[in-house]
């Protein structure tokens, strides 16, 4: 297992880069950054699958696997909304190039 | 392997930062969405293989049934249906976060399990904070703020809240290994909806950029909690990255608005109206410069005044004698006849715009000027609308450059020099009163410098004060302002019959 101590290094790095990175975004591509943002939330899935898998590969009951197969499509219609729907708002402002 | 595991997963994360940082230029925001997509994409793959679960038969149903589901509605959505359907995704993934919180609680360690149950909390919060907040955008929900008659009502669901949630992360902490954890998870679930529902419930549709911002940060920080749980790099990281991004924006929306995340937070009145009774040499020496400062801003628009009528003097001596003035121009000045001479127009839109849907119909008025050789902006305040860049968005739809959207600090001391300023459904972040009505909501919020503008036509629904309550002193200015009241559609289509 990952170490707590190395986790909680990674969130704290993650979180001042990202910080940094994203002053750099300007208001005009708010939305869209933002529904980025949220689909990128959506990484979830990523802990989802292993969860579910790992625990139907051990032998876990049925009451996990409806948990964890919720969360999957949970997660994935967050991933796939939310990068199909700032994709169609990002055409909208490129459509424009002349 | 798991080195390699943990090499891969911060490229990936890096990737991710790459996209992000691709998308602060139109050009190349395209490809840093892609960016960060194929990125998941590869998350996703390294995650099945290095579990070894690609044989797990119940995860491909699973992920095909959420990934028609998400996609059919990327498609469908409509772009005025964008703050809610970012509210709903948002809540998806929260909800997802919690349920992976709950698949963990027996792991092994304390740290796994107490991360797991904060998970189920901040996943539960950003679930439920979302539902509501999507379903007052969709008007399913009164988009009033909801509070409470009884203060102490308030308190105890509040408390309530913070105790099952505090008592299902500290409890394993102390009995860890003993306890059953069935009922921690049920007490901070309990909790987080508790506290989501307080939290969005009494929120009205102004806050709501602020409101959304914030649980698009929570449901990174679930996100990244979960990895904890389960010890996945790439999921604490990129959980860090959304968390820190809806900071960003929340911070961003909450100075736009001069309110502090806090009063937001604890739904706390904003200053109250009660005037002051004892004006201190402190308030009164307020007041005196505020009174010279206004005296300041007025001689500005005189001498631009000043100027436009020297200009205009010189411009009519030199002109031929016209052969004959069209009756209106006789008649007097109308909305039409000040557009059809305006050569710089400024546009500021506001949500009113996006509840008419009028945004087509201002690009066709746009255009129209453009034609006739006036040269337009819009003015985008940064909390116009109900989501960040709300605006921008729709105005995009429209088919507007983004190259004419400008923001509220770099157009607004060019409203003082421009011919004309049309506003669309727009009131409280253009209401003056903003400057210098102690006391009020808005009080110190900066505006855009409409009222400094020779000539102001509002298109707006009716007179009423906006969100914040606030009469604005434009309505009742004597000259050079025109209201055209009613559906903004069809105001701006009669106005625009009215230019030819």
């Amino acid at each position: 297992m990952t170490s707590p101590l190395f986790l909680i290094a990674v969130f704290a790095v993650s979180t001042v880069l990202g910080y940094l990175i994203i002053r750099q975004v300007p208001s005009l591509l708010h939305t869209p950054l933002m529904s980025g943002m949220n689909a990128l939330s959506g990484v979830t899935i990523v802990g989802a699958l292993s969860a579910t898998g790992v625990s139907l590969l051990t032998g876990g009951g049925w009451l996990s696997q409806t948990i964890g197969c919720l969360a999957i499509i949970l997660a994935a219609v967050n991933v796939f909304g939310g990068f199909g729907v700032t994709h169609r708002m990002l055409m909208m402002f490129n459509k424009k190039k002349k | 392997m798991p080195t390699l595991q943990i090499i891969l997963n911060t490229l990936l994360a890096v990737m991710v930062l790459l996209g992000i940082s691709l998308m602060s230029r139109v050009k190349t925001a395209v490809a840093g969405n892609l960016l960060s997509a194929l990125a998941l994409f590869v998350g996703v793959v390294a995650t099945l293989l290095f579990n070894g679960i690609v044989s797990a038969w119940t995860l491909w149903p699973s992920i095909i049934v959420g990934a028609w589901i998400g996609s059919m509605m990327a498609r469908r959505v409509q772009m005025i249906q964008m703050p809610q359907t970012v509210a709903l995704f948002n809540g998806l993934g929260g909800g997802a976060s919690a349920l992976v919180g709950l698949l963990s609680i027996h792991g092994a360690t304390r740290f796994e399990q107490v991360t797991a149950l904060l998970a189920i909390a901040i996943g539960t919060v950003t679930l439920v904070g979302s539902l509501v907040a999507a379903g007052k955008l969709h008007r399913i929900l009164n988009q009033r703020p909801v509070v409470y008659h009884s203060a102490l009502f308030h308190s105890v669901l509040t408390y309530a809240a913070l105790f099952f949630t505090l008592w299902a992360v500290v409890d394993p902490i102390r009995y860890g290994d003993t306890t059953d954890m069935t009922l921690n998870a049920l007490a901070a679930a309990v909790g987080g909806t508790l506290f989501g529902w307080l939290f969005s419930i009494r929120v009205g549709g102004a806050d709501m950029p602020i409101t959304i911002s914030l649980l698009n940060s929570l449901s990174g920080v679930a996100g990244a909690i979960a990895g904890m749980a389960i010890g996945d790099v790439f999921l604490v990281a990129v959980g860090g990255i959304v968390g820190a991004s809806g900071l960003l924006l929340t911070q961003i929306m909450c100075r736009a608005m001069n309110r502090s995340l806090t009063s937001i937070l604890l739904a706390t009145p904003k200053t109250p109206k009660t005037p002051p009774t004892l004006p201190t040499d402190q308030a009164l020496i307020k007041r005196v410069m505020d009174l010279e400062k206004r005296i300041q801003e007025l001689e500005a628009i005189v001498k631009n005044l000043e100027g436009r009528v020297q200009t205009l003097t010189t411009a009519i001596d030199s002109m031929p004698a016209p052969s004959a003035a069209t009756p209106q121009d006789v008649e007097g000045t109308t909305a039409a006849s000040v557009l059809r001479a305006a050569k710089d127009v400024i546009i500021v839109p506001g949500y009113g715009m996006a509840l008419a849907q009028a945004q087509h119909q201002v690009h066709q008025l746009a255009t129209m000027l453009e034609r006739r050789g006036a040269r337009v902006r819009y003015a985008i305040h940064p909390v116009a609308g109900r989501m960040p860049g709300h605006m921008n968005v729709l105005l995009a739809e429209a088919d507007v450059d983004y190259e004419q959207l400008y923001e509220m600090e770099a157009i607004n001391d060019d409203f003082a020099t421009c011919d004309a300023v049309v506003v669309i459904g727009a009131n409280d972040v253009l209401n003056p009163a903003a400057r210098h009505a102690e006391g009020t909501p808005i009080y110190g919020m900066p505006v855009l410098n409409v009222d400094q503008a020779p000539q102001v036509i509002i298109c707006n629904y009716d007179l009423k004060p906006g969100y914040a309550g606030v009469e604005n002193p434009l309505y009742s200015r004597q000259q050079g302002v025109f209201l055209e009241l009613g559906d903004a559609k069809e105001t701006l289509q009669q106005l625009m019959s009215a230019i030819g």
